[in-house]
């Protein structure tokens, strides 16, 4: 077998640097997709759409005396977008709980360890595909409407369920408060830092990611 | 080396040329076998594509690209523009009935194996039309911005965001990249209906001068369908817009959750296996089936293009029909017990698939054993496509 004859080799070498060329100029155009502010500030296309969310009063601690109660909320999230207003406001659906127990908050992924207590608030978009997920009082209602559950004996009280493909979390599991205990989810909701204010619980930050 | 690297072009150049020449889009080669209604099957292909694009181009007169808007412009086309139901009809049912086509079609092409050789080209571009299909539906029903419509496009886009949890690929953030540049943003918002609206028009369009251009070029003719059929189509269509107005759903509110949540129906089977699979493998699922597909031209060498001459092929595809059929059936009537299901299905998947390798084992043996018995054996006609069913 003969090796490259000249021309071959001359297009071969030729082609690799236009090639390259053309990649270099035309990678930078990808920008062009790129949805959020500031195009030029950063290669990673994720890292600068942090959200800023509005303080937001959750609930009252006097409705929240009884165990398993609960109160529905809405944080508003503000994402980076070329919109005239520079901004999309997004909702997070939020549910607060008095459980009956502390457990110790989910919070590493704001710079807070091992604080307990036995509030705790959640996003209710699922962190599995970002359906909005129900806070359920009775967990036979579990059983019954989101594919079939039965808890065991000890997991038998309020739980969470998502209508969208079934997820179950617990979210008073002592060791990993929002445990996923069925279904295809891949991790517990993601969770809301919050401060108590005199009566008010005020919400300050909402755990980043998916998809709101 | 160099010379191998050239006879490896040239031979892939001589593939492609041989293909493009026997390139068949809409069956418009196999006019003679329209006696059989399945070869009918690609002009109708044709067909309802220029009516949902004719019809698609009228709705942009009345239809508004944004949050607030779309819904309600959408009612006005429905409800007060003369003919606006007509319209709208002709193309929500043409595309409903583009997308029955295409899958029976493929499921023809792949029963009578016509994806072999010279067919391989004709068959990765049909393929790859569905797929098209598909992603113009999805985009295309976001439109509406009814509750349907908000939660299928949330969900859907967030399945790419789970690539980030592969090696490799996941470090670059690809996955959420993908989901970023559908969505316009990371929230289904005015970024993501703009968006939606550019792909859902542009797919039909730029298929459509690619079309234009093939029949330039072969010089065939573009519909091959009686007037009669074609009458008959555009009139049945346009009854069941009549007698079925399309419907509207409810506007998208973001902070609730329908149940049961769905789709349309041709993405019903997959949403069933979004509740049974672990999020990343719901992503990756769909992904090695469109590989399977693509690649199936050159995973299958075997000699016949009878079904039965190829039991293992012929089993893997009636397995992703019953699988489509079952799965599409068991989200309508909201039937998933978690805990219970998907080890059967797993099960049965495993079980089927060693059944067809050991009946494609037993039939190879049988036609070896054939072959030793008869040492001179009549060369058999080649059977014709048409009578692979």
């Amino acid at each position: 077998m003969m090796g490259l004859d000249r021309r071959t080799f001359l297009k071969l070498a030729a082609a690799v640097p236009a090639l390259g060329a053309i990649a270099a100029f035309a990678s930078p155009l990808l920008r062009f997709l790129k949805p959020n502010l500031e195009p030029y500030e950063r290669k990673d296309f994720i890292l600068n759409d942090t959200p800023h969310g509005e303080p937001v009063v959750a609930a009252r601690l006097s409705e929240l005396k009884e165990p398993w109660s609960y109160k529905y909320f809405v944080f508003v999230q503000k994402y980076p977008q070329y919109t005239p207003e520079g901004f999309k406001a997004a909702n997070v659906p939020g549910v607060i709980i008095r459980l009956p127990r502390k457990v110790r908050l989910p919070w590493e992924w704001a710079g807070t360890k091992d604080k307990e207590s036995d509030l705790i608030a959640f996003s209710r978009i699922c962190p599995h595909l970002g359906c909005i997920f129900n806070f359920v009082p009775d967990w036979k209602e579990i059983t019954a409407g989101y594919g079939g559950y039965m808890p065991p004996d000890f997991r038998k009280h309020a739980l969470i369920g998502c209508p969208c493909h079934l997820s179950i979390y617990d979210p008073a599991d002592p060791g990993e408060p929002g445990r996923v205990i069925s279904g295809p989810a891949p991790r517990p909701p993601r969770s809301f830092v919050y401060e108590v204010k005199g009566d008010d619980i005020v919400i300050t930050r909402v755990e980043a990611g998916g998809i709101a | 080396m160099g010379s191998a690297l050239t006879d490896l072009w040239n031979q892939i150049k001589e593939w492609l040329r041989d293909r493009k020449e026997r390139l068949d889009l809409f069956d418009e080669t196999k006019v003679e076998l329209q006696g059989n209604p399945l070869y009918l099957l690609g002009p109708m292909f044709y067909l309802f594509w220029l009516i949902v694009v004719i019809s698609g181009l009228l709705l942009m007169i009345w239809y508004e690209p944004t949050t607030t808007g779309a819904y309600f412009s959408i009612v006005r086309i429905q409800e007060e523009i003369p003919f606006g139901w007509l319209i709208r009809g002709l193309h929500k049912y043409g595309a409903d009935a583009l997308i029955i086509v295409i899958t029976i079609r493929i499921y023809r092409m792949y029963f009578a194996g016509e994806y072999k050789k010279p067919g391989e080209l004709s068959w990765m571009i049909a393929f790859i039309g569905l797929i098209l299909g598909m992603i113009s539906g999805i985009t295309g029903y976001l439109l509406i911005w009814n509750q349907r419509a908000f939660w299928a496009a949330k969900t859907v886009l967030t399945v790419p965001v789970y690539f980030d949890e592969l090696p490799i690929i996941g470090a670059t953030r690809f996955g959420s990249m993908i989901a970023f540049v559908f969505l316009g943003g990371p929230a289904v918002g005015q970024g993501a209906i703009t968006r939606f609206y550019a792909i859902h028009f542009g797919i039909s369009v730029v298929g459509l001068i690619l079309v234009e251009i093939f029949f330039q070029r072969t010089r065939r003719k573009r519909l091959n369908m009686s007037l009669f059929s074609l009458a008959l189509f555009t009139v049945v269509l346009s009854l069941i817009s009549w007698k079925l107005p399309a419907e509207m759903g409810r506007l998208a509110n973001p902070d609730k959750t329908p149940l049961p949540i769905w789709s349309d129906w041709y993405f019903l089977a997959l949403y069933q296996f979004v509740k049974y699979t672990p999020p990343l493998w719901a992503g990756l699922g769909p992904q090695l089936l469109i590989v399977y597909g693509l690649i199936v031209p050159f995973l299958d060498r075997s000699k016949g293009r009878r079904p039965l001459e190829r039991p293992f092929f012929t089993v893997i595809g009636l397995m992703a029909l019953i699988y489509f059929l079952v799965f599409t059936a068991l989200i309508m009537f909201n039937i998933a017990i978690i805990g219970r299901d998907p080890p059967i299905i797993l099960l049965l998947t495993i079980v089927v698939m060693i059944a067809g390798i050991m009946w494609e084992l037993s039939y190879r043996r049988s036609q070896v054993q054939a072959a030793q018995q008869a040492p001179a054996p009549a060369p058999r006609p080649r059977p014709s496509p048409a009578q692979g069913h």
